[in-house]
């Protein structure tokens, strides 16, 4: 995914503001629109509901619905557990959205500071920071994740997703470094500078809103990424207790060969969920990016 | 862009066709297996059987009695012929391919083709005189040991090791000198090998032979024991030699990891090994010169499968059979029609531990704490009553776990006390034993507090892994709840394996915040139960001590006990005992299942069998497939 | 250059001694051991306890780094608890089917992505462009390990084109042109799984290099002088795009690494990275320290070639 934060990000050159230019592009892609209106409806849906489903309710397990296909009863059949998928799926796509969103929050929020004093202030000091960064590229995921899952006593959405945040900042930190490297040369940033702006001040108030395009990009594509984030450790067995259903939980079932040939109920809409948040979620960023980079822009 | 939009639909309602479409398949197909699960199983039963199996139609539900323990003979055997073996594992062997230095469980299975026990063993997991060496025993008194006991091993002339070296009494004595040496590095070592005369000299260093292994002749060993006990004919005397000749020049301390063991180990087994590739497969041909008789086959290929590729590679053919089916997955292959579903009751059995103490390191026992919020034996009991573990073995097991009772499991025969009366579900009785031990809801919230009124929550420990681990102690937790106790997993959710048994208390150092937890214990062949609940063994993990308990255990294992008889007495009386206290009590049973190619004869599980991989044969060169 | 490769080549000697004392103390910190698994009533629980101290286990965790450490200073990595061998040998069986993997995957993701990508960049906003962005999309939103599975499933058992398990047929000699073919065989289907997910970064990074070449002013210069259209393509737009793709190269590995964690797993091919999830599980730390370490070293030198591939391809990007 990091390489190709970085590809994504090469190709946006110029950045004319203004959210009606983005509008104006959303309404020519009904692709794009029409993903944006199956998020917001998906978003309001699951988190509508959940608030009224009972989660207890749900992962109950029931010994006499074991498997039960789609039927009157359980719209999408239940699990081994006797446990309703359909309502595991609500809440699943709710905790696997919430980490989505965290993460790329989180991300986003270190890596921007990260890229921007390191890119600002130059030098040595962009120098070393670049250096802990590269070390943090070549921490091995898979293994560190899995320590602080046996080691971290309670595991819940928000440890999850700091524990992710800690290894996904890297991309958007480079990438609004060098922008931020390329951006300081220009002249407004260097009339500011001498007019004796606080170094603060010039970061916050002058780099941060011309970066801003590129980063909004960025981080709508990194959310799209992160959606099936937790479902590739669900499926190693360091995900989620099936007790908090996600995405991932539901996939991870498909591990048990019966259930992938059998019993796809289970494993195949939480598939498509995740196939279809991370394509919608994809196509906003593709028709933002376009927004924010005039040669792609479509009128 | 609107063409794009119409792909994309496109793309997305093909898939769901698709899927669709696999779905509506494997309906029919789950439809249809309903109807005949029965034909299979039925096929190389006799006739005795036909009325047991009446229950088992229809409702998806198996007992282990309706499967064979040995393979329906059909067809003529072929001349020769090769046979592929599958390995059900996660993991890779790990290659230790030695009876002195293996640990995993795998490769117990790799070596079990090219080595064997110089000790069979018969139904009842006592060593008999059926293999490569005989013994006799007489009593052994001395002032310092009144109770030993001397065994006279003799080796058969005929058994030789692959290599054409007749199996002599040095190698079975080297084994012995191997796992004592101070610098042994495998896990072997233990009471029954200090319990030899002179071996605790030699392990620590202080002598350099055991003066209780004599080698009176070339195929004469004696071996003598200070404490004589039953257990030491079910697998308490070490039966498994190793060639002397091959090791005797390696440093023990680098015997594990010798080309030896690695990478041209060698047996006297009725195969050979012929090549390994690391973890994943071994080739063995046959060992013409084996003691039994020249093996039917020519040559085994055993081979790691994984557990969600095993179905596919039994009906494909790909393997013949394999060490252990997941079970889990049987009900939908029941109707594989290439092959034939044989099965028994494993030596395991699992159970819900209480913790009533702790362990004292210093005194190397463990110390009963009268404080423990699971001390009351009626809160024990009323917990016990909670769990319906019958619908649990249909409804997560489709009968192939079922029901436990005891302590001593089934295939004990001798000495399981099927009868002894355990608590079975019912959640009046369970509610009305709380309320008689003061376990009420003062607050009304509809959970019980304890006796002093307090808020009562039970801290549940829980490994995962297992298939069903995760409904399996939520049920639990449920059914605990519906007669009024707050049952919690132990930091909100399963533990994986390792953080499991170390707060359980593998070394030691329990968790004190665990109050109870659900575990499994394979037994092995040796029906004392005393290294899980004698009071000075660590593995007695719910802590727990009493009188009546250490005074059975230790009569159960007397030289008195050696009278079955009296044996079976102790036994019951200590099943009783454990229904009575409960420190533990067991939840399940389990099936071992084993699919065999239709082609392969000759093949057998009941513990006990005589019939050896050598008689192995096939009927034609290829293996059924499924159709 | 040299000077540039030496230094980044040095810093990675600091970032290697951090990492390789991270995943110590993780190590440490996680519950159990190797001999936790050996609950078994037929093991003596002293002998268990024994063995701890020999091994050091209970030493204070920076004095069994330091003797780590030492080992390593002599090539020695230590003895994998679990397999009773040394860690290199072990490290040595496992490597080269994961090394055949990856260049097997990488070959199959350039063979399948450039001529999608240069498709779909020369016919930017066609029907086929839509296609291919389509199933480039497609691709990034399918998890890659239940599309493996899928493949395996159809492919392996359904029409059983392929193995299903293992790196080589048993029994195979080494070393004879059947063993090679045996293992080729074998790694197909997991290489080519891996390769059809992962392709979508190269795809969608070479059609947008393309459609951004494609109106730089050189092109429309060859253009305007009369060049064929063909020509503008394959000797213009085709080379100036590809070389970055080659600068992307190194990075690859990184996400080689992270994929073959879940194929392995799969497809019971027994390389590095279902190495490093079983020993991670039982412990065995001196595998998962080794393991680790390597995986860092090729994600550096993964960098770093792309860094050099780049400075030669993209003068402005210079190497200070």
């Amino acid at each position: 995914m990091e390489a190709n934060v970085e590809v994504k990000a090469k190709e946006v050159i110029k950045s004319p503001s203004g959210f009606s230019v983005v509008w104006r592009e959303l309404i020519k892609d009904k692709l794009a629109l029409i993903s944006l209106i199956f998020l917001i409806g998906v978003t309001a849906f699951v988190y509508g509901t959940a608030i009224f489903l009972d989660q207890e309710e749900i992962v109950k397990v029931d010994l006499f619905s074991i498997y039960e296909p789609p039927g009157e009863e359980f719209i999408l059949g239940t699990d081994y557990g006797g446990r309703d998928v359909f309502g595991q799926l609500i809440i699943g796509t709710r905790n696997s959205l919430s980490i989505a969103i965290l993460v790329t929050l989180m991300t986003g929020i270190i890596g921007i500071i990260y890229g921007l004093v390191s890119g600002y202030f130059g030098g040595h000091i962009d120098n070393i920071m670049m250096r802990i960064l590269d070390f943090f590229l070549i921490l091995p995921f898979t293994m560190i994740v899995i320590a602080f899952v046996a080691i971290v006593p309670k595991y819940s959405v928000w440890t999850f997703s700091l524990i992710m945040t800690a290894f996904l900042w890297m991309g958007i930190a480079r990438l609004v470094r060098s922008k931020a490297l390329a951006e300081k040369e220009l002249d407004y940033i260097q009339a500011a500078r001498t007019l004796g702006t606080s170094n603060f001040k010039v970061v916050f108030k002058h780099l941060l809103p011309n970066v801003s395009s590129i980063i909004i990009v960025n981080m709508t594509i990194n959310l799209a990424g992160n959606i099936g984030l937790e479902s590739g450790l669900s499926f190693l067995g360091f995900g989620f207790p099936e007790s908090t259903p996600s995405l991932g939980t539901l996939l991870s079932y498909a591990r048990n060969p019966q259930t992938l040939e059998f019993r796809w109920w289970i494993w195949v809409p939480a598939s498509l969920m995740i196939l279809l948040l991370m394509l919608a979620v994809n196509n906003v960023g593709t028709a933002l990016r376009r927004a924010v980079d005039a040669r792609q822009r479509r009128g | 862009m609107s063409k794009s939009l119409k792909w994309l639909f496109a793309l997305m309602l093909a898939m769901l066709l698709v899927l669709a479409a696999c779905g509506n398949n494997t309906a029919g197909d789950d439809d249809q297996k309903k109807d005949d699960p029965k034909t299979e199983t039925e096929d190389p039963k006799d006739d005795e059987k036909e009325d047991e199996e009446e229950p088992v139609e229809d409702d998806g539900l198996y007992s282990i009695d309706d499967f064979a323990t040995s393979k329906t003979n059909e067809g003529e055997a072929i001349e020769g012929g090769s046979l592929t073996f599958g390995l059900v594992s996660d993991t890779v062997f790990e290659g230790t391919l030695n009876y002195n230095f293996y640990s995993g469980a795998p490769d117990a299975e790799v070596i079990a083709w090219f080595d064997e026990s110089m000790l069979y063993t018969d139904g009842n997991f006592t060593f008999t005189n059926e293999g490569p060496a005989e013994f006799t025993t007489e009593p052994y008194e001395t002032d310092e040991y009144p109770n030993g006991v001397t065994f006279t091993f003799k080796i058969k002339d005929n058994v030789n090791w692959h290599d054409g070296e007749p199996v002599k009494a040095e190698d079975w004595a080297f084994s012995f000198e191997v796992i004592g040496h101070p610098d042994y590095t495998g896990v072997r070592y233990g009471p029954d090998f200090s319990n030899i005369v002179g071996m605790e000299e030699y392990n620590a260093g202080e002598a350099d032979t055991i003066s209780g292994i004599e080698i009176v002749d070339e195929k004469t060993l004696k071996i003598t024991y200070k404490e004589s006990q039953p257990s030491l004919l079910t697998g308490g005397v070490w039966s498994y030699a190793m060639p002397k000749h091959i090791f005797k020049d390696i440093p023990v301390a680098e015997m594990q990891e010798s080309d030896a063991v690695r990478k041209n180990p060698i047996g006297m087994g009725p195969f050979k090994v012929k090549s390994i590739t690391p973890g994943e497969s071994v080739v063995y041909e046959k060992f013409a010169d084996y003691w039994r008789g020249e093996p039917n086959l020519d040559e085994v290929v055993l081979k790691v499968v994984s557990p969600s590729t095993v179905v596919q590679a039994l009906q494909t053919g790909e393997v013949d059979m394999v060490d252990s089916f997941p079970v889990d997955q049987f009900v939908d292959n029941a109707d594989m029609s290439n092959v034939e579903w044989l099965g028994i009751t494993d030596l395991a059995y699992t159970y819900i531990g209480f913790k009533l103490g702790h362990w004292d390191a210093e005194a190397k026992k463990v110390v009963m704490d009268p404080d423990k919020k699971m001390a009351d034996v009626n809160l024990r009991r009323a917990m016990w009553y909670a769990v319906d573990n019958n619908a649990v073995g249909e409804k997560f097991y489709n009968g192939l776990r079922w029901q436990a009772n005891s302590l001593i499991i089934p295939p004990f025969k001798d000495y399981h006390n099927a009868d002894v009366e355990a608590p079975t579900y019912n959640p009046d009785e369970a509610k009305k034993l709380l309320d008689e031990a003061g376990y009420v809801d003062v607050d009304g919230d509809g959970i019980r507090e304890d006796k002093n009124g307090e808020e009562l929550v039970i801290n549940f420990a829980s490994m995962s892994g297992g298939d069903v681990a995760e409904p399996l102690a939520q049920y639990y937790i449920q059914s605990w709840a519906a007669v009024g106790l707050k049952v919690e997993l132990i930091d909100g959710r399963l533990l994986e394996f390792n953080a499991f048994y170390d707060r359980v208390g593998q070394n030691g150092e329990d968790d004190p915040n665990i109050d109870i937890y659900q575990g499994a214990w394979s037994t092995g062949t040796d029906v004392n139960p005393y290294g899980l609940y004698g009071p000075d063994q660590m593995f007695n993990f719910p802590r727990y001590e009493s009188e009546k308990s250490s005074e059975l255990l230790a009569a159960g294992n007397s030289p008195e006990a050696f009278d079955v008889a009296y044996r079976q007495e102790v036994y019951k009386e200590w099943q009783e005992l454990m229904v009575e206290d409960i420190p533990v009590f067991p939840t399940l049973y389990r099936a071992v299942l084993i699919p065999v190619n239709n082609r392969v004869l000759n093949y057998a599980i009941d513990y006990g069998s005589t019939m050896g991989r050598h008689e192995l044969a096939v009927t034609q060169e290829e293996p059924f497939k499924h159709e | 250059m040299w000077k540039f490769s030496v230094r980044r080549i040095l810093i990675m000697i600091p970032q290697l001694f951090v990492l390789s004392l991270l995943i110590f103390v993780l190590a440490k910190m996680m519950p159990g051991d190797a001999l936790s698994g050996q609950i078994d009533p037929n093991i003596d629980p002293a002998r268990i306890e024994e063995l701890r101290i020999e091994m050091g286990w209970y030493d204070p965790w920076h004095e069994q780094y330091a003797r780590w450490v030492g080992g390593v200073m002599q090539g020695d990595f230590g003895m994998s608890f679990r397999f009773k061998m040394p860690v290199t040998e072990l490290i040595g069986q496992r490597i080269v089917n994961s090394f055949w993997l990856s260049v097997a995957t990488l070959i199959l993701t350039y063979l399948i992505a450039i001529p999608l990508g240069i498709t779909s960049g020369r016919y930017n906003d066609t029907f086929r462009d839509q296609l291919i962005t389509g199933y480039s999309y497609v691709g990034f939103a399918t998890p890659l390990f239940i599309f493996a599975l899928v493949m395996l499933w159809v492919f392996g058992f359904q029409l059983q084109w392929f193995p299903t398990s293992g790196s080589v047929e048993p029994g195979m000699e080494p070393g004879t042109f059947d063993y090679f073919m045996s293992k080729f065989y074998h790694l197909l289907l997991p290489a080519l799984s891996m390769a059809l997910i992962t392709t979508f970064n190269t795809i969608l990074y070479l059609r947008n290099e393309i459609i951004d070449t494609k109106q730089k002013d050189f092109i429309l210069l060859a253009r305007s002088k009369g060049a064929s259209e063909s020509r503008v393509y394959n000797q213009h737009i085709f080379r100036n795009s590809l070389l970055p793709i080659a600068a992307f190269f190194g990075f690859e590995i990184t996400g080689l690494i992270g994929g073959s964690i879940f194929i392995e797993n799969i497809f019971g091919y027994p390389g590095m990275g279902q190495l490093l999830i079983e020993s991670i599980s039982l412990r065995d730390f001196s595998v998962v320290t080794a393991t680790t370490l390597l995986f860092g070293i090729a994600s550096i030198l993964g960098a770093l070639i792309s860094d050099i591939i780049l400075s030669l391809v993209d003068p402005r990007i210079r190497i200070k």
